[in-house]
């Protein structure tokens, strides 16, 4: 029922996500730290089919993706540094993570230096070099270049390339979570970028990259094929082939892992219906696992029914969180009180409890003065308590707690109305710009695994107000601002944990979302693959499949 | 018959620029965007998301962006898809095949099922046959194709466990039988309405033929029943079928982008729907032209095919 | 009125006397339709009043009940609320769907038929190239593209139905129209002065309303078949308001582990649209003067 029946429970003490960019002292956990001593390891052998519900097919990982195409990107290409099922990160193109203690960022956190591996080759066989690393960055910073990501990226002046394998930049200001997203950030050749525009170029249909498997084929609407990079410089890879197979039905997806035709389960996982059935399965592996998202209703704060206070305590206790997690999602997720997941560093475990209790929340409505009408619904200063729920068309357990919530709604005197609408739609101006009342909605608003959150919760950041941002609870609080400010400058991960505790401790009083659960994924694969493991830091099932084997 | 090729193909053109302009405008007065499917993205911003659009072209004026879409079009570049970034016609390409063999398959159930019935119907007029098989083809017209399939699914799947509930081929296989066995179940289902208005006209084109002098007199003449049935009827009937199966090419892939979608096959239907939920325009345009042109090709052909078989038929 | 080309035009009193109506009564599958019709419409607004459950009431210890739990005569749905309840409320839906979807394509495509039929030359040549052409294009896919981005009330989808099934009603209706165009009665009608609206509305519909019944009936098949499709796909009347093709949405998922969620809703469709079926092919019969001859 929760992360405590999982093998990737992680005790709290291990400090996941812990690492704010200068406070690295340990570095990998050997899978990739080693060098070409250990190359002395098995031949590559055998093939790995995972099954995914969506289609990879961004195969650039700088162009704008979604989850899925990471699945192919993890595979092909590098970031300098990655980070590993326990937060802590562990060097992959650099020799080492760059830390105040070893020098590679200076002590206010400006100043960077980063030193290359002299072995790394492209698939094509061109050496692997600084100058790659520069291309990678700035082309991020391409104003022709559709870049999917400039945060973090744009804080960085003076790229210099000391020599092929060393590089040194300096922030223009400190920024934390640089750390975390050059972790994710894949470094891409730029001799495939030569003379072409980089939107059309034909990497972004072959992808060359320094993974541990290379780029063989797709079949559109189907599968992709890759196969093992032999001059691979880490571990691995330790497989002759992955399938990385398109399975556009979850129904269908986890019958195939039952009769055995793939052999993980991946992104989008098995559906908690069939979570009973799978564990029980001969020869399979099957766990809940802690996902960085979370479920909630997010309210528009910008509509009167929600700018009293009163309104959103009371709706939060006419919400039955239990039901919905225990009926509908089988009990798979696990409840919250808030957008951290319980596995982060930074997770706040004191918040208040939250208690379904219809009486609670009439009382608190009555004595707030909203008087229900003639026909059951709420009123106050001619502001009726009605409003719409939106989410996308289409998710049918959403839906189907949506129709729940509406019905304990009404209870307490509030009108919710139902109006979902195509994704296209939904994700549009829609949400963007707040023109919703409610929305039912799964969000990570981290970036990686480092706690930052403005772009989300600043008031700066509300679409509506003219942000730039995703704040689209239009949620102002000058105290969170300046909490949100303090949080990406300071260093010290032990300093940033007060800062995020007290946000979340602000945000579950504030109520700009009823927190519903955290998501919980059930990935499942052979017992036979040995290297298979969840990572909550990265977003995808073959963060490590450089390390996969057979057994 | 110059003229009239003309007169087709000019028709076509115009047919395809109002699809177009049509479906361009469904699609882009609604709100929303093709870049919307990336706003859940962790990490994504506004800003973000409105430059991309900027950078693609996308906050143009509609007409622009329509104008510059045909322009292409007409230089024979569909455009790339938002998605992927791969040419459409690329695409299309990639999900013609499963299509044609689906409906392909299909047809040749439903000729060969449905002329039976309808020729024996005919013969039989007024037979228990007859009523039996006229009382059948219109449920079988009554049942929805989607839901038919989802039934076999529940039966021949999950129940008696003979047939793959969906896809063209098992992960890793794609072996002939194995596609083969992975056919018969959405094939069936596509083809039974099909099977009911083959049978329905070819009942009517076989009494049509049956009461026509010609056959009386081969039957005055003490040929057979089997062979004046076989010779005369069949190879007069056979004409108007052949005109009634360009006719029938439109539902044909409507009902094939219906299965597609209960049976999971890697089609053009299936592909439409998920492009629609990206709104990725391009491929949705594309494939909106495409099917338009596919089904005026088969019109076509149809036409000329009917002429050549049957010298009687002029046209113009 | 002046001869009229088809008997369903014969003076409104005791129009269930005419051949026409024989004809049609004695035609056991029509009859049949029109018993399956009746019945449905019956059961759909007046069943609710008759089950103890609410369609929209959710119980959540009471999900997945197979049929004949108790009063759950048709078992429960993923909330535990009752199919039974749901069936009638969506057939209510699903069959005013339907009907308007019928009269909207039917009103357009007979106004388009009559004046192409009825102008003839250019204008009429160029409405029957645009009415072809809707023809000669699967119409599911321009029908989903719409479905997919207008923000799904039960309003618009009848509307999205109905644009995308006019054209049959309206080449029909040429058809007939353009036969009887230079007919002695038109022909009079013209020298009286009478306006070409008049002469179209007035004197020639009323002829042609023995084929528009026809094409209407099979339409309102048709539109429940559309309707069920695209909410079945997720694009159509949205929950929890129920339709029959919105209670299937889903229920693939479900297939396995609850099959009635799929069985239940899917015969209440087939037998409404074989209702409407039998009802226009006997129709169509019964019109055709020369069926008394066979």
């Amino acid at each position: 029922m929760t992360q405590d029946k999982t093998r990737f429970s992680i005790s709290r003490r291990q400090t996941l996500m812990m690492m704010g960019a200068a406070g690295v002292t340990a570095f990998g956990p050997g899978l990739a730290g080693l060098t070409g001593a250990a190359r002395a390891q098995d031949a590559p052998k055998g093939q790995v089919v995972v099954g995914f519900s969506q289609e990879p097919t961004v195969f650039n990982p700088h162009l704008l993706h979604i989850e899925v195409d990471e699945g192919v990107h993890y595979a092909i290409f590098d970031p300098l540094f990655d980070v590993d099922t326990e937060g802590k990160f562990y060097p992959l193109l650099a020799t080492e993570v760059p830390t105040v203690d070893n020098g590679g960022i200076s002590a206010d956190g400006l100043n960077w230096k980063i030193t290359l591996r002299d072995d790394v080759k492209w698939h094509d066989g061109t050496p692997f070099t600084a100058e790659d690393v520069k291309f990678t960055l700035e082309l991020l910073m391409n104003p022709d270049f559709r870049s999917w990501r400039r945060t973090g990226h744009e804080h960085v002046r003076d790229l210099t390339v000391v020599s092929p394998t060393e590089l040194t930049w300096r922030m223009d200001k400190p920024f934390a979570p640089y750390a975390a997203i050059l972790a994710s950030t894949f470094i891409v050749p730029k001799h495939a970028f030569e003379g072409v525009d980089p939107n059309e170029a034909p990497f972004n249909n072959a992808p060359i990259g320094t993974g541990a498997f290379k780029w063989q084929e797709r079949v559109a609407g189907d599968h992709i094929e890759l196969v093992a990079n032999p001059d691979y410089f880490g571990d691995g890879p330790y497989l002759e082939r992955v399938v990385l197979k398109y399975i556009p039905d979850m129904t269908v997806l986890y019958t195939q892992f039952k009769t055995g035709d793939i052999d993980v389960a991946a992104l989008q996982w098995i559906t908690p219906d069939h979570y009973e059935e799978a564990k029980g399965l001969e020869g399979r592996a099957v766990e809940i696992v802690g996902n960085a998202f979370f479920e909630s209703l997010t309210f528009n704060m910008s509509k009167p029914q929600f700018q009293d206070l009163a309104v959103r305590q009371a709706l939060y206790h006419a919400l039955d969180k239990q039901a919905i997690i225990d009926a509908l999602y089988y009990g798979v997720p696990s409840v919250t009180e808030t957008y951290m997941p319980r596995e982060s560093f930074y997770y706040n475990p004191d918040l208040p409890q939250h208690e379904f209790n219809i009486e609670k929340a009439n009382a608190i409505l009555d004595e707030a003065g909203w008087v229900r009408g003639a026909d059951g619904i709420r009123e106050k200063g001619g502001v009726r308590l009605a409003f719409t729920n939106s989410t996308t068309a289409g998710n049918h357990l959403r839906e189907q707690a949506q129709q729940f919530i509406q019905q304990t709604f009404r209870e307490v005197g509030a009108e919710m109305t139902i109006s979902n609408l195509p994704p296209a739609v939904m994700w549009g101006d829609y949400w963007m710009m707040s023109q919703f009342d409610t929305v039912i909605v799964g969000l990570n608003v981290l970036t990686g695994p480092d706690p930052e959150s403005s772009d989300y919760f600043m008031s700066t950041s509300a679409g509506a107000t003219g942000g730039a941002g995703q704040n689209t609870w239009v949620y102002n609080n000058p105290e969170v601002d300046e909490l949100l400010k303090k949080g990406a400058e300071l260093v010290n991960p032990d300093d940033r944990k007060a800062v995020y505790l007290k946000i979340q401790e602000i945000l579950r009083s504030d109520l700009p979302f009823l927190p519903i659960f955290q998501y919980a994924v059930i990935p499942g694969y052979k017992t036979g693959l040995q290297g298979y493991a969840s990572n909550i830091n990265n977003r995808i099932d073959t963060w490590n499949i450089r390390s996969w084997r057979w057994v | 018959m110059i003229r009239y090729l003309l007169s087709r193909v000019g028709q076509s053109l115009v047919l395809l620029f109002l699809v177009s302009l049509i479906g361009f405008m469904v699609l882009n007065l609604a709100p929303g965007g093709p870049l919307s499917q990336f706003a859940l993205t962790p990490g994504m911003t506004k800003e973000t998301l409105d430059r991309i659009a900027e950078q693609m072209g996308l906050n143009r004026p509609l007409p622009v962006q329509y104008a510059d879409w045909l322009w292409h079009l007409v230089q024979g570049d569909w455009g790339k898809s938002f998605r992927d970034g791969r040419p459409v016609l690329t695409i299309i390409n990639g999900h013609l095949f499963a299509t044609l063999l689906l409906m392909g398959s299909s047809t040749l159930l439903s000729v060969v099922i449905g002329t039976w019935i309808g020729i024996r119907s005919a013969v039989r007029q007024g037979s228990a046959f007859d009523y039996i098989a006229t009382v059948a083809a219109m449920i079988a017209l009554s049942i929805p194709t989607f839901w038919f399939g989802l039934v076999s699914i529940f039966v021949f799947s999950l129940w008696l466990g003979w047939l793959p509930a969906g896809n063209m081929y098992t992960v890793g296989d794609g072996s002939l039988p194995d596609i083969a066995i992975h056919l018969i179940m959405p094939s069936f289902v596509l083809a039974l309405v099909n099977v009911a208005v083959w049978s329905r006209y070819m009942r009517s084109a076989t009494l049509d033929v049956i009461s026509q002098d010609f056959v009386r007199t081969a039957q005055a003449k003490g040929l057979a029943p089997r062979r004046v049935l076989m010779k005369h009827i069949v190879g007069n009937a056979m004409v108007p079928m052949i005109t009634l199966a360009g006719m029938q090419l439109p539902t044909l892939l409507g009902g094939a982008l219906v299965t597609e979608t209960v049976f999971t096959w890697p089609g053009m239907g299936r592909l439409f729907l998920d492009s629609l939920g990206y709104q990725d325009y391009p491929v949705v345009m594309g494939l909106l032209v495409f099917s338009a042109v596919l089904v005026l090709v088969g019109n076509l052909l149809a036409d000329l095919l009917a002429a050549v078989v049957d010298p009687r038929i002029r046209l113009d | 009125m002046t001869h009229a080309a088809t008997e369903a035009l014969a003076p409104p009193a005791r129009w269930w006397r005419t051949r026409t109506m024989r004809r049609f009564r004695r035609n056991r599958l029509a009859m049949l339709g029109v018993v399956l019709i009746v019945a449905l419409t019956l059961a759909c607004f007046s069943g609710p009043y008759f089950l103890p459950f609410d369609e929209l009431y959710i119980d959540l210890r009471a999900r997945f009940a197979p049929p004949m739990t108790g009063a759950h005569v048709f078992g429960t749905d993923p909330l535990g609320r009752d199919i039974a309840a749901r069936l009638f409320q969506a057939g209510q839906i699903s069959l005013l769907v339907g009907f308007s979807a019928m009269l909207m394509s039917t009103v357009l495509g007979t106004v388009i038929g009559v004046v192409a039929g009825y102008s003839g030359g250019r204008i009429g040549a160029a409405l029957m190239r645009v009415v072809d052409a809707f023809l000669s294009f699967p119409s599911i896919f321009l029908l989903l593209a719409l479905a997919a981005f207008v923000s799904p009330s039960p309003l618009m989808i009848t509307v999205i139905i109905a644009v995308t099934s006019w054209m049959e009603v309206a080449r029909i209706v040429e058809a007939e129209v353009r036969s009887l165009r230079d007919r002695d009665f038109v022909m009079a009608a013209r020298m009286l002065g009478l306006s070409s609206v008049r002469i179209m509305f007035r004197e020639l519909l009323p002829n042609v309303i023995g084929v528009i019944i026809v094409a209407a009936t099979l339409t309102v098949a048709r539109a429940i078949l559309l309707e069920a499709y695209i909410s079945f796909l997720g694009y159509g009347i949205q929950p929890p308001l129920p339709s029959w093709g919105n209670m299937l949405n889903g229920a693939q998922q479900y297939l396995d582990k609850a099959p009635w969620l799929a069985i239940v809703p899917g015969v209440a469709i087939t037998l409404a649209v074989a209702g409407f079926n039998f009802i226009g092919d006997g129709l169509r019969d019964a019109l055709d003067a020369r069926s008394d001859l066979r």
